[in-house]
């Protein structure tokens, strides 16, 4: 556990020597960054296995904060979290020494890869609210950096800028969290004791501002529209960061924080509002994308509000445990995804991949793979395991209204995956010849799928074991419901009539191309575009009294430096 | 009129001077050499003090504004050429596009 504390720095050598040109073969670059998931992989599961826990405390580190030591934390929580984000990680470097083969900025993108896992570890081990401001600030610019990694691109210098704002918001309220709280609290695990609540607000307003932050970062509510347009960087980051790793780090500090959670219900109410509308309409609006990834982009949005939900009825296990093999299936597949987008040169449309995916045998197995654990097959993928114990820890609840909806909204689930798989994997090929394989980058592609298959079925099982280790930082766990509950095989029934009917509806829809694409990803988002709008005014107004001219702002200079002399003359 | 504020004047008068030739010159080595006029009328203001209080840590401040004049100079020196290179003209108001 000692040697997890320090697992932020893990990627840093290799971000040092990819940066600095090791090695030197263009060819080879991002060579020097594969050890350093693969050591955080590792670490993190003896640690998780060694249980237990270990502290840093730098006193006194940020003076101006109510707790502003510089404390990490590992523990059981810390180390799934990190061995989900080493496992997911390790496999998106692999695929990606072969997805960004022929790329000029291939040295870059490492980079920012290593940045942004180096961030997100210190994130997952932040012990008060003043580090966990640190990395949740810093996934933030390495999702900006990686979102417009291909900046000559129109639109994605714009996405970035999107994700950049969406995350300013949650920024914004953690900081103010981390500076309400009375003094001496802040460590993430004491926030709900009778001392720390005394501040302003109380435990409602500092619930509250850690559900913003976690919305933004997760893409909930009125903030999900970053995500879908996130889509615009290159396919491993979206397995990586907007599918994984990045986006459910809300889930994660709720969970981390469910005892403070529990003492506010105006705001666990909310949760749940949000988790489940979020859920509903998010699968409703991936039926409308004429986009592959953005397609899957929005089933990470309504994951995410199972997973919101799961932790709103006071289930934060469930909300980890779907976190957990949500990782596995959804990284799946994102990358069984890449492999046709790949293979059809960078083209995204699904009507410009209709039928590809036919000559990817390891792509299509993903695929399916993934679809199935993402409507929750019973018994033979993770995620029916996981997506279970949300739904009837939601019924069980106060609240059951949550666990129905959430049980409804599975057929949306089984619709809109269907309808993907089977216009890109199954539909007769438009072209044939619109597809090049490139045998060593696709070799690398398809092996790195292969462990992300064996998690998509696999993990559901660990359930129980994982629990039992998890007892510690999350206290009383609600027990897990048998494989053979009837909720997850209505669940799963629900789940295959929506995957049939897509399948019978898309196979006999003659065009792929559905109608209103634009329409409904940023009708909901007018008040950004109201913002933006006005923010656009006023700088165009600011920006006219800039001439240019040296002269005209050295004059400037002179006459500020003039007047403030004046005024300490005049002060004193 | 005693010495200091003879001292004291021209320092004055150096720097108005300075301030005027940067603000009214419009090539870059000469606005450079203005900026350097205005740092030397700094630091006679710097020695003048130290020698009326007899400290010798402003003696060295002093020093130090040379080293700093001498980098200064530097980096200048390099736009300029750098200005002049891209655009044949070193007529500072061409380079005007971070205009609103």
């Amino acid at each position: 556990m000692g040697l997890l504390d320090w697992a932020w720095l893990f990627t840093l050598p290799g971000l040092i020597l990819t940066a600095l040109g090791v090695p030197r073969d263009q060819r080879q670059a991002g060579y020097a960054s594969l050890a350093g998931p693969i050591v955080m992989l590792l670490v993190a599961i003896v640690a998780f296995i060694g249980g237990g826990q270990a502290a840093v405390d730098v006193p006194n580190w940020l003076p101006f904060l109510p707790d502003g030591d510089f404390r990490l934390l590992a523990d059981p929580l810390s180390a799934l979290m990190l061995a989900i984000l080493g496992f997911v990680a390790s496999l998106v470097y692999i695929y990606s020494l072969g997805y960004m083969a022929t790329d000029p900025g291939r040295r870059r993108f490492f980079v920012y890869l290593d940045l942004f896992v180096a961030t997100m570890a210190l994130l997952v081990l932040a012990g008060n609210l003043a580090v966990l401001l640190i990395g949740w600030t810093g996934v933030g610019i390495s999702s900006f950096l990686l979102i417009s990694f291909w900046r000559d691109r129109p639109g994605t210098l714009g996405a970035g800028l999107q994700a950049l704002a969406a995350n300013a918001v949650g920024d914004g309220a953690l900081l103010l969290a981390a500076s309400l709280v009375p003094s001496g609290c802040g460590s993430l695990v004491t926030l709900n004791t009778a001392q720390c609540t005394a501040g302003v607000g109380g435990a409602e307003l500092l619930a509250l501002l850690l559900l913003v932050a976690a919305a933004a970062k997760s893409a909930q509510g009125p903030l999900y529209f970053w995500l879908p347009n996130a889509m615009a960087g290159p396919t491993p980051i979206s397995a990586l960061i907007h599918a994984a790793t990045m986006v459910a780090a809300g889930v994660y500090v709720l969970a981390r924080t469910h005892a403070l959670i529990g003492e506010a219900p105006t705001t666990s109410l909310l949760i749940c509002v949000i988790g489940v509308v979020t859920a509903l309409a998010a699968s409703a609006a991936s039926l409308f994308q004429a986009n592959f990834k953005k397609g899957i982009a929005y089933s990470t949005v309504a994951q995410l509000g199972y997973m919101f939900a799961g932790v709103g009825v006071g289930a934060p296990f469930a909300g980890l445990f779907h976190l957990f093999t949500h990782a596995a299936f959804k990284a799946l597949l994102f990358l069984a995804a890449g492999v046709v987008i790949h293979g059809a040169g960078g083209l995204e449309g699904l009507a410009d991949l209709r039928g590809l995916g036919r000559f990817f045998r390891f792509s299509r197995a993903g695929f399916l793979i993934g679809s199935l654990a993402l409507i929750g097959t019973p018994l033979i993928t993770a995620g029916s395991f996981s997506k279970d114990a949300i739904i009837d820890a939601g019924i069980t609840s106060a609240r059951p209204w949550v666990g129905w909806l959430l049980l409804l909204g599975v057929v949306l689930t089984g619709l809109y995956i269907g309808r993907l798989f089977t216009i890109v994997y199954m539909a007769p090929a438009g072209d044939p010849h619109a597809v090049h394989h490139d045998a060593a980058s696709e070799r690398l592609m398809d092996w790195s799928l292969v462990p992300l298959m064996v998690g998509a079925i696999a993990f559901g099982w660990l359930g129980s074991w994982l629990m039992g280790r998890l007892t510690g930082p999350l206290g009383d766990i609600e027990p897990l419901p048998s494989p053979f509950a009837i909720t997850g095989w209505i669940a799963f029934i629900l789940g295959a009539v929506g995957f049939g009917a897509a399948y019978w509806y898309a196979l006999r829809q003659p065009g792929a191309a559905p109608a209103r694409a634009g329409a409904t990803s940023y009708a909901a988002a007018a008040w950004v575009a109201w913002i933006a709008r006005g923010g656009y005014a006023l700088s165009a107004g600011l920006a006219r009294i800039q001439s240019g001219l040296l002269p005209v702002y050295a004059f400037g200079s002179l006459i500020a430096l003039a007047v403030v002399l004046l005024a300490r003359e005049f002060i004193r | 009129m005693s010495s200091e504020v003879l001292v004291l004047g021209t320092a004055v008068l150096l720097f108005a001077i300075g301030g005027a030739g940067a603000l009214v010159h419009r090539h870059p080595v000469a606005m450079l050499m203005c900026v350097e006029i205005m740092l030397n009328a700094a630091n006679l203001v710097i020695v003048l003090g130290a020698r009326v209080r007899g400290l010798a840590d402003a003696e060295s401040a002093a020093l130090i504004v040379l080293v700093l004049a001498a980098a200064e100079a530097v980096i200048g020196l390099a736009l300029a050429l750098a200005l002049f290179r891209r655009r044949t003209t070193a007529d500072i108001d061409t380079a005007a596009e971070l205009h609103g």
